[in-house]
């Protein structure tokens, strides 16, 4: 890592203590929640699925830089979700794209064939 | 006791278990074998009389018993049941009897029941009868003794209710069934408690116990009576005779097996059979002598007004059950069976006699009969012999034993059993005429009647040969004291043990002539009326019955015994079976049905929440969540406070969604 950038860290390390990221995450993942809970289009379903994820990932990051004892192993797993997410995004889309040819419509209120 | 070879073991074995296994092929095979059921089941009965006939003659020629033994069930430390055959003069005797009627009824069957819908299962069952007989006979213990009673039990139901399309027949059946079921569950309790008493179930070995003083005076009468009870159910002795006359619903010739040879026999056999522990008991034996004494004089009464000729037989037969337990009762061994021997002829000679008419008329009422003597020769001399043997009439078999009876109640001093002998006598001579001169004498009646026409060969065939021994059959007994110069074979052979005599402490039997003339007289007599009052003046009959017409109706209902039994018995078990069922259908009923459908009422409330609707679901696993952790992390201050907004967030989402 060059110089400059190991001084930039520690100076955010320094001036921005992990709470800070913490909390960014929480609000990240809460509206990202909110978004997969109440949005009636499923694309835009999975952007806040999407949303919540990179939520966790923030935060994975975040506990890897400051707690040394973990050994950085936040950054693999957060490489690890970002991977799935890329595949969970492509079955996704082709799940939509499917429900769309049948049924003409990506509003998940009409999809309820689970209805019991 | 002389040991047999395994080949006269497998003989002796085989005289029931061949009907046992005509049964098994008939039960399996018979819609197949269909009419040649009546030869299949003719030859194994025919093969089990020869066999039968081998044993009389071992047992005659040896004079030792033929006894040998299997174990059947080994309880180790708790003793064993051997299961095995025990033939003295007694059995032997009871073998040919019962192999013998029961071929004479298969071969008439045969053309009595051509038409039957289910003749290979009729004869199925009929061979099953026998061999269940023939097994009770065999039996050396009470336990074997009892499971083959409660087989002739079974199967007298089918029988009985062989028609049991026809509800009367079922119903006879129940009947039959449920009342002798009260009999045999006293006999259990009796032989239980001899078993907890003496640790044998063997008749010779609880006679030894007893005579040991093993049993308490009164534990032991006690037992006594409860298997007398037993007898009394199946031998329909006052006060459970109430089933025999409705078994009458059976088919004739089962009728005939009934009363002659197997099921009522095995009651008066059951006696005989453990005459030695009876004997020890003197208040049994009055209560025996009594019982038989009553029930032969009710049961003549109740015959005198019956219509029905198969009930008028009926009641005969119990009326003259009751005349072989008050010879066993008084210590008359061996004139009781005798007279159960020549029974047999006389009885399943009358019955078969009686189907034979009800082939060719179709009608059981004799007084819808009326001179079917030119119609009906054969039978009706068959009829008139089986009669007069029935009445004791000189020198017919009935009267050899009859009068040996009622001689043997007064020399033994039973004077009042002896007044009901004699005037029973005279009864049965009454009533057995009466029908007799009704259904051949006079003229014809009815339509049918005039038409009537003699049964086939298979049927009268059977009726001569029982005809011919209803003569003969008692002359094999008639005592030395008459004058003959041939030996009572009978006496000699089925002679109460040396044992039972010395504790009786019998008179020597003499043979009376006035005792048999007084006896031959009264029957005469009765014979006389029943000519007098039926045949050239039947209005006579009829006259008196009017003016006596309470007493008419009171033996014609057969003393209300069935009356009184709905209203003790029936009735209040049938109210009791109506609560339990009230309570089974609706507490227990509505508890079980009442739990599913709470349950499935709480499903279909809750079915609203499967909306189908992924969304709605992920709201429940936030929320579910949510309150885990609340719960887990109730520790954390700050992440309660974390989740409590995360609450809020979630209750603000679902807010805006619904």
């Amino acid at each position: 890592m060059p110089p400059q950038a190991q001084q930039f860290l520690d100076t955010l390390n320094t001036t921005l203590p992990l709470e800070g990221y913490l909390v960014v995450g929480a609000i990240m993942f809460a509206i990202g929640a909110w978004g997969a809970l109440i949005r009636r289009n499923a694309v835009v379903v999975f952007m806040c699925i999407e949303l919540m994820l990179n939520a966790v990932n923030l935060t994975l990051v975040a506990f890897a830089d400051y707690l040394p004892g973990a050994g950085g192993v936040g950054v693999g797993y957060a490489v690890l979700v970002i991977a799935v997410a890329a595949a969970e995004v492509a079955v996704g889309l082709a799940v939509v794209l499917a429900v769309y040819r049948t049924r003409k419509t990506v509003n998940v209120d009409e999809v309820n064939l689970m209805k019991g | 006791m002389t040991q047999q070879t395994v080949g006269q073991q497998l003989i002796i074995a085989a005289i029931p278990v061949l009907p046992a296994l005509v049964f098994v092929v008939l039960a399996l095979f018979g819609r197949y074998i269909r009419e040649g059921a009546q030869y299949i089941a003719t030859f194994g009965v025919a093969t089990s009389l020869v066999f039968s006939g081998f044993a009389l003659a071992t047992v005659a020629s040896s004079g030792v018993p033929i006894e040998f033994a299997v174990n059947w069930i080994d309880l180790g430390e708790g003793g064993s049941f051997p299961m095995g055959v025990y033939i003295d003069g007694l059995a032997a005797v009871m073998l040919v009897v019962v192999c013998f009627v029961s071929l004479m009824i298969q071969l008439y069957s045969g053309a009595f029941m051509q038409d039957d819908r289910r003749f290979a299962w009729y004869y199925a069952v009929l061979n099953l009868f026998t061999a269940s007989m023939l097994g009770l006979v065999l039996a050396p213990n009470f336990i074997e003794l009892y499971v083959f009673w409660e087989l002739v039990g079974l199967c007298s139901y089918l029988l009985i209710g062989h028609w049991f399309e026809k509800p009367s027949a079922a119903k006879a059946a129940q009947k039959a069934f449920i009342v002798t079921r009260i009999g045999d569950a006293a006999l259990f309790i009796g032989i239980i408690m001899f078993w907890r008493q003496t640790g044998t179930t063997s008749f010779q070995g609880i006679s030894e116990a007893a005579q040991a003083g093993f049993i308490g005076d009164s534990l032991f009468t006690a037992a006594v009576i409860l298997v007398f009870v037993g007898a009394i159910g199946k031998s329909a002795q006052f006060p459970l005779h109430v089933w025999l006359p409705d078994a009458m619903e059976g088919p004739t010739p089962v009728s005939a097996l009934i009363h002659a040879a197997t099921m009522v026999a095995a009651g008066v056999y059951l006696v005989a059979r453990t005459y030695e522990i009876f004997v020890q008991s003197p208040i049994a034996m009055l209560v025996v002598a009594y019982i038989g004494g009553f029930t032969a004089l009710m049961a003549a009464t109740m015959a005198l007004t019956k219509s029905d000729i198969k009930r008028v037989i009926a009641y005969s037969t119990i009326s003259q059950l009751g005349y072989m337990m008050l010879a066993l009762g008084i210590g008359a061994y061996t004139e009781g069976f005798f007279h159960l021997f020549n029974h047999a002829f006389f009885k399943a000679l009358l019955f078969l006699g009686a189907g034979s008419i009800i082939y060719s008329m179709g009608s059981y009422n004799v007084l819808n009969m009326g001179g079917l003597r030119h119609r009906m020769p054969i039978t009706f001399w068959t009829m008139v012999i089986a009669g007069l043997s029935l009445a004791g009439i000189f020198p017919l078999a009935g009267f050899w034993s009859k009068d040996a009876i009622v001689a043997a109640a007064f020399v033994e001093h039973f004077y009042v059993l002896f007044g009901m002998a004699l005037l029973t006598v005279f009864l049965t001579a009454f009533y057995i005429f009466r029908a007799i001169f009704l259904a051949f004498m006079g003229e014809p009646r009815t339509e049918e009647a005039r038409e009537a026409a003699e049964s086939p060969g298979l049927m009268t065939g059977p009726m001569v040969i029982l005809a011919f021994l209803s003569v003969v059959s008692g002359w094999i007994g008639i005592p030395e004291g008459f004058g003959l110069p041939i030996r009572d074979y009978f006496a000699k052979f089925i002679a109460p043990s040396e044992f039972a005599a010395e504790t009786l402490a019998l008179e020597p039997p003499s043979f009376s002539f006035i005792m048999a003339a007084l006896s031959v007289l009264v029957a005469v007599a009765g014979i006389v009326l029943a000519y007098a009052f039926y045949v050239p003046k039947p209005e006579w009959a009829s006259s008196l019955a009017y003016r006596f017409s309470s007493v008419w109706t009171f033996f014609d209902k057969g003393w209300y015994f069935d009356a009184l039994y709905d209203a003790l018995f029936v009735r209040p078990a049938m109210a009791v079976g109506r609560v339990v069922r009230e309570f089974d259908l609706r507490a227990l009923g509505g508890l079980v049905s009442g739990v599913g459908r709470g349950f499935s009422g709480a499903g279909e409330r809750l079915r609203p929440l499967q909306s189908g609707g992924a969304q709605n679901y992920a709201l429940f696993i936030l929320f579910s969540v949510l309150i885990l952790g609340v719960i887990v992390g109730a520790q954390y201050a700050f992440l309660v406070v974390a989740l409590i907004l995360g609450i809020a967030l979630a209750a603000v989402a679902v807010g805006a969604r619904l």
